[in-house]
Parts: structure tokens; sequence; C-alpha cells
């Protein structure tokens, strides 16, 4: 369905009750009774998941999946798959100058690549009544995965050439693939760059946000959107730096104070975050869950620009009833 | 003077520079264990105190951390010809099933950075890894960290064999972690949780200590 996201954003900032827009997509293994292993394996799956979020929550929009090991196993690295943890990234496949030059730039496709733009292209043909975002990896963090992300935090001070020469690679691939997201039907993308958040301003004003730039540039338009999502602790130092990829709204995690991000953001930028996905959504109960809701809500609404998520991926063993109490606290709020 | 340049350069990252002032503090006659104490621990102390407030980020972290290991090699043979033992000893690593490290290493540079010998297992330890290493390094600690909602759970089974153990009442038990809460920590009996790698330093010195 062809939307103009620039004015679906518009429009939930200028709106009094807005849709919430939590990160949930993995808890559909409940409602469809599969392990984590069988629906990263099966776009059919994945699209059945994502509508069948869509028909119980009234979202803002329907997400994919936040598998951030993806990319990575498409440039070849190996990965680990649980019945009920979303897969890891094994190993280290640059150690060095000479892996980072000799590093292939996959085709999209490779690896699960293309089940997940399966996914996408029915998800996006299936549900109707909201946007459909596509979850991808940011250049820094798919650059961590495949170099080791202690090594890459040191490199950026010993071989920042090397952290260079795989992050031109990385984004070339994230350009093709978050393109092939856009001509799959999606209505944009939710770009996960949580490595940046653990930069200084300074390193991730030259090794990720440059980047992030390149991509938004290539693929953000009036019918396909970029969320950034950085769900690290340094961000509120950051904002300039972030603000710099001219993503076309911003996702925040519960490591941040989110009243004090939404004053260092501008107003009429979209906002999202930061119900805690483990502490609230994973650990907690449907009265914890809806007094911190409410309780954020009460903080951050005064802001327009907020749009109450979840301050991360929600996991995939989250009880039902949390996050039904989530939607349930949000519509409240709105509506008391 | 020259302890407060290697302190200066360790905060740096020179490992280079520290490294070769570490020795010519040595040659000047310098006590290896002040040498340790007022240069390398000192500087390593000043960026966990600025990672905890927020002014220095992992990286920063990582290569004062490295800088100060260049240093401690230098000391190593002479502080242990001296007899200077270390603040305590901690076995830490990422639990069963789980494959990140970052946190873990930081908490390791951190506890290093306290003077602590600690004794890295790596990532995806089971149970009795925790337990043969401790007795093996007659540890005061067991550090458990782990990153991921399922993984987490595998603290309990380390705590639960720790307590079933000779260990028991001799090895304090840590957790720490994305998802890891005090509550947590206190459902399964664990001594002690923190929040951040600087905290967990603090608080595994002190454990070393009341041992």
């Amino acid at each position: 369905m062809k939307l103009n996201m620039r004015q679906w954003a518009d429009a939930l900032i200028s709106s009094g009750p807005k849709k919430p827009m939590p990160v949930l997509s993995f808890p559909s293994v409940q409602l469809l009774n599969v392990s984590v292993g069988e629906l990263v394996h099966s776009a059919s799956l994945q699209a059945e998941g994502m509508r069948r979020i869509a028909l119980r929550v009234d979202a803002a929009a329907a997400l994919s999946m936040m598998d951030l090991s993806v990319e990575a196993e498409a440039f070849g690295a190996r990965i680990r798959f649980g019945d009920n943890e979303v897969p890891s990234v094994i190993g280290c496949l640059v150690e060095d100058m000479a892996g980072a030059e000799s590093l292939q730039v996959p085709e999209v496709g490779a690896g699960r690549t293309g089940l997940y733009l399966d996914a996408v292209t029915e998800a996006a043909r299936t549900i109707t009544d909201r946007p459909v975002l596509a979850g991808v990896i940011g250049p820094f963090s798919l650059a961590g995965r495949l170099m080791d992300m202690t090594k890459i935090m040191v490199s950026c001070y010993d071989e920042p050439e090397m952290v260079h020469t795989t992050l031109r690679k990385v984004t070339d691939f994230l350009i093709a693939y978050t393109r092939a997201y856009k001509a799959s039907g999606a209505n944009g993308v939710v770009l996960a760059e949580p490595a940046a958040g653990l930069l200084s301003p300074a390193l991730c004003e030259e090794f990720s946000s440059p980047y992030v730039k390149e991509i938004v540039d290539a693929v953000q338009d009036d019918q396909f959107l970029l969320v950034y999502h950085n769900c690290g602790p340094a961000v509120p130092r950051m904002i300039p730096e972030i603000l710099s990829t001219g993503a076309g709204a911003y996702h925040f995690g519960n490591a941040v104070d989110m009243e004090d991000v939404l004053c260092r953001m501008p107003e009429d930028v979209l906002t999202m975050g930061n119900i805690d996905p483990v502490a609230d959504f994973r650990n907690g109960t449907p009265d914890s869950v809806r007094a911190h809701t409410l309780a954020l809500m009460e903080t951050c609404c005064k802001h327009k620009n907020f749009l109450i998520s979840s301050g991360c991926d929600i996991p995939p063993v989250s009880p039902w009833e949390n996050i039904d109490a989530f939607f349930a606290a949000a519509d409240t709020f709105y509506h008391r | 003077m020259i302890l407060e340049d290697i302190g200066a350069l360790l905060q740096k990252g020179k490992s280079k520079d520290v490294e070769r002032l570490t020795l010519e503090a040595l040659e000047s006659g310098l006590e290896p264990a002040t040498i340790l104490e007022d240069g390398l621990l000192a500087g390593m102390s000043v960026i966990g105190k600025k990672f905890k407030d927020g002014d220095v980020y992992i990286p920063e972290v990582l290569i004062a951390a490295r800088a100060m290991n260049a240093g401690v090699a230098v000391l190593r043979p002479r502080l242990a010809a001296a007899g200077v033992e270390q603040h305590g000893t901690v076995v830490l690593g990422t639990v069963k099933g789980d494959l990140h490290d970052i946190g873990k290493n930081i908490v390791r540079m951190m506890m290093e950075g306290k003077g602590l010998k600690v004794v890295d297992l790596g990532v995806d330890v089971p149970a009795e890894r925790f337990i043969d290493a401790a007795q093996e390094n007659d540890a005061d600690v067991i550090a458990c960290s782990a990153l991921l909602t399922t993984t987490m759970n595998e603290m309990r089974e380390v705590v639960t064999r720790v307590k079933a153990s000779p260990l028991h009442g001799k090895v304090k038990l840590m957790v720490g972690g994305a998802p890891v809460t005090k509550e947590f920590s206190d459902a399964i009996g664990a001594d002690c949780f923190t929040a951040d790698a600087a905290s967990a330093a603090d608080a595994a010195l002190k454990l070393c200590g009341a041992n």
C-alpha cells in the first residue's frame, strides 16, 4: 500500500491521540505456536506473524523482525540459532586490513536476506491498514558483527582505515538491501544502529552517522521513511551527530532519559521510545507495564513529537498480557 | 611527576608511552608497587570514574585498559619477585548459551584497573567451569554476565551449583548484563548486582576485601 510517509509522520506529530509503535515482531511466535528458530527460517511464518500482530494490536505501523544477524550472515558470518532466542553472530570475519579489503559484498538475497525480503513483500500485500516497516541493521553495528564488537571499538583508534574499509562495503550492501525493501512494497525501514550508542560523539560522527546518511540519501523520499534506532546509553550526548543522518524519525532505548532526549530533539521530528523491553515487557506484569507506560506518557506526551514505544525489540517470549497492557495503557492515557 | 605522566598517558590509551615510562620509573628506583598503585591504577581509576559519569565511552576505556596492561606487563616480574599480591581474584565469564562479550570485557578491564586478578573464561561458559576455575584459582568472586533474556536464567544455575559446592560461603557471586536487574539478582540468590562496569569493579574490590 503506497503511503506518503512524510505526511504519516507529520500527522502523528500533529494529532492528539497517537497509536503506539513498539518494536513488536518476535512475540508472534506465541501467536503462531512456533519456535524462534522456525520463524527466522520462514518467510511465510514471518508474514503471517506480522499479520496476526496487526490483527491483535492497533499499532501505528507493522514492523518486521529486528534480527541483527541476517546481514552479517549474508556476508558469511556464522550464526547460532536457538529455539527461543534471536540468532547471534559467532566469531570474527574481518581480522585485519587484508580481511577488510578482501571482504566480498554479497548479493541481496544471500543468506536469509531473500527470505526476509519475501516476508516483507507478503506482509506489505496483506497488511493494508498501516505502514509496513522492514528491519535492517545499521552500518557500524554490522561492521562490529563482522569484526568483533570489542575489536572494532579499539580499531576506531588503532586502525581507522580498516574500519572505514569495512564500513564502505557494509554500507554498499545496506543501500542495495534497503532499496530491495523499498521495491518490495515496504513503506520504510527501522535501521538499528545500537553499537553507535557505545561510541563518543566524535567517533559516532566519524564511523556511523555519515554512513547512515548515505543510506538515508539513497532510499528516503515521500513514500519511504527511514526510522533510526539507537538504544545505546550515549544517545543524549550525540543528538547533533544522530540528527545529521537526516532520518525521517528516531527511536531510542531505555538506557536514556526519554524526556531529556525529547528536550534535545527538534519539535517537528517524530521521536519514539522507550519502555524497557526486558524489565517491563518480558519480566514485568500487566500492572507494572501499565504503570510505567502511563508514567512515561505523563512525562513525555507534552512533547507533540513523542510516540510511545518499546525501548528496543520486545523479546520473543514476552507475555502477551504485558503487550496488551501496554496498548491499553496508551489508550487510557489518550481517552481518559 | 613520572607517575602522573604514566596516569595521563594511560588515560589517552598511549600503550607504548606507558610501557616506556613504566620502565623509566623502575630504572629511576621507584618501587614496582608504587608505580602500579600511583601510576597505572590511579590512571585507570580516573578513566573508570569518567566512564561512570559518561565523560568517556567504551572505546576510550578499552584503549586505556590496554595501555594499563602494557605497563603491568613491565612490572609483573618485579611485582612477583617483591611478593606484591593482587587485591583479589575474580572468575569472570558470559554464561552458557550466550556469546556476547563486550560488556564482560569492559568489566574485566575495570576490575583489572582496581588491581584485581581476573580469570576470564570467555563466553558460553557452563556453570561447572565457573566452579572449577574458582577452585583452581582460589577465587574470591565469581562474576557472571549475560545479554540475553533466555540465558540470564543460566545465572540461577551457577548460583545453585556454587551453593551446593564446597565453594559455598567462600566465594561471592556477582551478576550483571543488560537484562539483569537487582530484583532478578535477589531472586536467584546472588550476592551482588551492579548496573554498570565501573560499579562492578568497585563492588568486586569490596567483596574481595570482605573475604
